[in-house]
């Protein structure tokens, strides 16, 4: 491989792990609450659409990005009145979400853009790092993405600091390890599931938007195509630390770039195998297999004072 | 978990709780609603694109037989997910079991059975399709037992696993991909042999009405035996009601909770044999397409109920036809029917609390 080629590597792989790191961040905050979004997918397909949708009929990716950032808000914050007051099944309540938010984009993008469109979406310039961006190799690889990457990343970053050092990250764990406690303790436990289911919406509708507008610059029906699902089994491959969790969304979104690098240097590989990785990787995680780590231990169990 | 209706049993209470009843028929008509609104909203008429979708359910004895075709396999796979929901299990994996059930018939219809006699040539790769739907479910299952994965998320990344597997056969001819005569060749199997296919009911050739509709009835009858009159139904509801009272009680609840969640990828791994042999014919990648969600969306409005499964089968297999026929006739995107189905999933999981509420302990 040539050094032009391993920057086009490099900077595909982080391209394409960036909406997982987003999604995954926001999921694990929630996961560590106690609440598990299976709608991550369904809240990152509607931003997606929501994103493209602003984008394109103001011409301004900006407002895009709060059409998609607000939508997901939407139903993370439906999410949240399901799982957190009325107590349902969160598993089954978020695969309702995916459901509706798949027919609801399709149903919209038909009648707006039309079955066949090619609508080219007006999305954020590349921006070139100062004195970094001209680094051979790492420049291009890393220093001349859209802003929303570096926003992201910092994104993440402040997350982990508020879990790690602040009350509401100490309030989050307690609350998903034992409610009961932490309710004894004064800690508004409901309050903060709701926090914390927001914060996925919000993150999962900046993953959403970086497809779309950040990225691909176009919509395309069931456009997430399951990174939303993946985003879920990086939280659990990560064991519900951040630093795994990016590690593994990293790991996931490089076995995808590899699909499309390993032809080009014609290296004959079943594109399916790759494609299939993460979830197999997933799976033995979850199966405790690969670095077991117990989930919070409240986990999609909603709470009920006196239950 | 409903421990209300199970319609099947001779002395049902008087007229049993009227909530796990009222509200999904409630929820229903809200979600058509909805669906009814939409389409007014994209200038459609609205009688136009009811009578397409009327055309598309029932107009012909086509679209009978193809609606009917469709619930068949949301029944088996609804069937499934009530099995396993009784032991309080959620098998959210169909579509990966249509999946990989699908990929096993179409293998053994082309490799092997279409040289036997006839019913065994049928009959061989829809056993087929069962048997890797079963494995796929009791891998869920033994990884519930032996390392305590959730299910739902262990179904889930199966269900990934099977639908990348149906592409990867597809795509290569090592596989299931028919011979790469050009570049044109289109990455999907050779059409299953005529000795394989399922044979239809009518003599009506218009009619595509196969055997599937009498296997999904013979399962239904088999799955409302062992819920409702079995020794293996009663030691079922006692896992899911209390698992550690009823391992106190001897039952082995490993080994029901790995059997349930067998015979439900079976049920699942069947119904994309029958896919493939009803009316597919050919394995493309893609071809599950939604109905192992829609199975699961099924089985969870049944509330356990199996005569509930057969109604919701029919009612989304005509809704599904109905709304492939509105598409064209009408223009109204055929996605309003899968907004339903979400809306309809959200409205009842949502309101679960309030079924609930006065229901027997």
């Amino acid at each position: 491989m040539t050094g032009e080629q391993v920057a086009v590597f490099l900077a595909s792989s982080l391209r394409l792990s960036m909406p997982m790191i987003l999604a995954a961040s926001g999921e694990m905050v929630s996961e560590r609450a106690g609440v598990l979004n299976m709608s991550l997918e369904g809240m990152m397909l509607t931003a997606t659409f929501a994103g493209a949708l602003g984008s394109w009929a103001t011409g301004r990716p900006g407002i895009g990005l709060l059409c998609g950032v607000a939508a997901a808000l939407v139903v993370a914050l439906v999410q949240a009145v399901l799982s957190v007051t009325l107590r349902a099944n969160q598993l089954v309540v978020g695969i309702g979400f995916n459901i509706l938010a798949l027919g609801a984009t399709t149903f919209l993008y038909r009648e707006i853009f039309g079955p066949l469109s090619r609508e080219v979406i007006p999305g954020f310039a590349k921006w070139e790092v100062p004195l970094v961006a001209d680094v051979p190799i790492l420049g291009p690889a890393l220093f001349r993405h859209v802003g929303l990457v570096y926003v992201g990343f910092a994104l993440v970053l402040a997350l982990w600091a508020g879990l790690r050092y602040t009350a509401f990250g100490l309030a989050v764990d307690a609350v998903g390890e034992d409610p009961r406690a932490a309710d004894r303790a004064g800690i508004p436990v409901a309050l903060v599931r709701y926090v914390a289911v927001l914060i996925a919406g919000l993150m999962a509708g900046l993953a959403g938007v970086f497809i779309s507008v950040g990225d691909i610059n176009t919509f395309t029906e069931g456009m997430t195509n399951g990174q939303g699902y993946l985003a879920l089994a990086a939280v659990i491959f990560g064991g519900w630390v951040g630093g795994r969790t990016v590690a593994a969304c990293l790991l996931f979104g490089t076995a995808t770039a590899l699909q499309f690098q390993l032809p080009a240097m014609g290296i004959a590989i079943p594109t399916a195998g790759l494609m299939m990785l993460p979830y197999v990787l997933a799976l033995l995680a979850v199966a405790g297999l690969v670095g077991h780590h117990d989930p919070p231990a409240a986990l999609t169990l909603p709470y009920r004072r006196g239950a | 978990m409903s421990a209300g209706a199970t319609v099947t049993k001779g002395a049902a209470p008087a007229w049993a709780p009227p909530r796990t009843v009222v509200i999904p028929v409630l929820a229903t008509l809200a979600a058509l609603g909805v669906g009814v609104l939409l389409i007014t909203a994209t200038g459609t008429s609205v009688p136009d694109a009811i009578a397409g979708f009327w055309d598309g359910m029932v107009g012909s004895s086509f679209a009978i037989g193809a609606s009917i075709n469709r619930a068949v396999a949301l029944a088996l796979v609804g069937l499934g997910f009530i099995l396993a929901n009784r032991a309080n299990l959620t098998n959210v994996g169909g579509e990966g079991q249509i999946a990989v059930g699908g990929i096993a018939a179409t293998a053994l219809a082309l490799h092997g059975a279409a040289g036997l006699p006839r019913p065994l040539a049928v009959g061989v790769p829809l056993a087929a399709g069962a048997a890797a739907g079963a494995l796929w479910g009791a891998v869920a299952g033994g990884l519930k037992v032996r390392r305590r994965t959730n299910e739902v998320i262990s179904t889930l990344l199966l269900t990934f696993v099977g639908l990348l597997m149906v592409y990867w056969s597809v795509q290569s001819e090592n596989l299931l991909r028919q011979p790469m005569t050009s570049a044109a060749t289109l990455p999907e199997s050779l059409e299953l042999p005529a000795a394989t296919k399922l044979p239809t009911v009518l003599r009506d050739p218009g009619s595509p009405l196969h055997i599937g509709a009498f296997i999904a009835l013979a399962a239904a009858l088999a799955v409302g035996l062992v819920l409702a009159r079995s020794a293996l139904g009663v030691r079922l509801r006692a896992v899911g009601l209390n698992e550690l009272a009823s391992r106190r009680a001897g039952i082995r609840d490993g080994r029901l909770v790995v059997l349930a969640l067998t015979v439900a990828g079976a049920l699942g791994g069947l119904a994309g044999a029958i896919m493939l042999q009803g009316e597919l014919w050919i394995l493309t990648s893609g071809f599950t397409s939604g109905y192992g969600f829609d199975g699961l969306v099924v089985g969870l409005l049944s509330r356990g109920s199996v005569v509930a499964v057969i109604a919701g089968a029919l009612f989304f297999g005509f809704l599904r036809s109905g709304g492939l026929a509105m598409e064209i006739t009408a223009g109204v995107p055929a996605a309003v029917v899968v907004l339903i189905q979400g809306l309809l999933v959200v409205t009842i999981a949502g309101t679960a609390i309030l079924t609930d509420q006065g229901r027997p302990p």
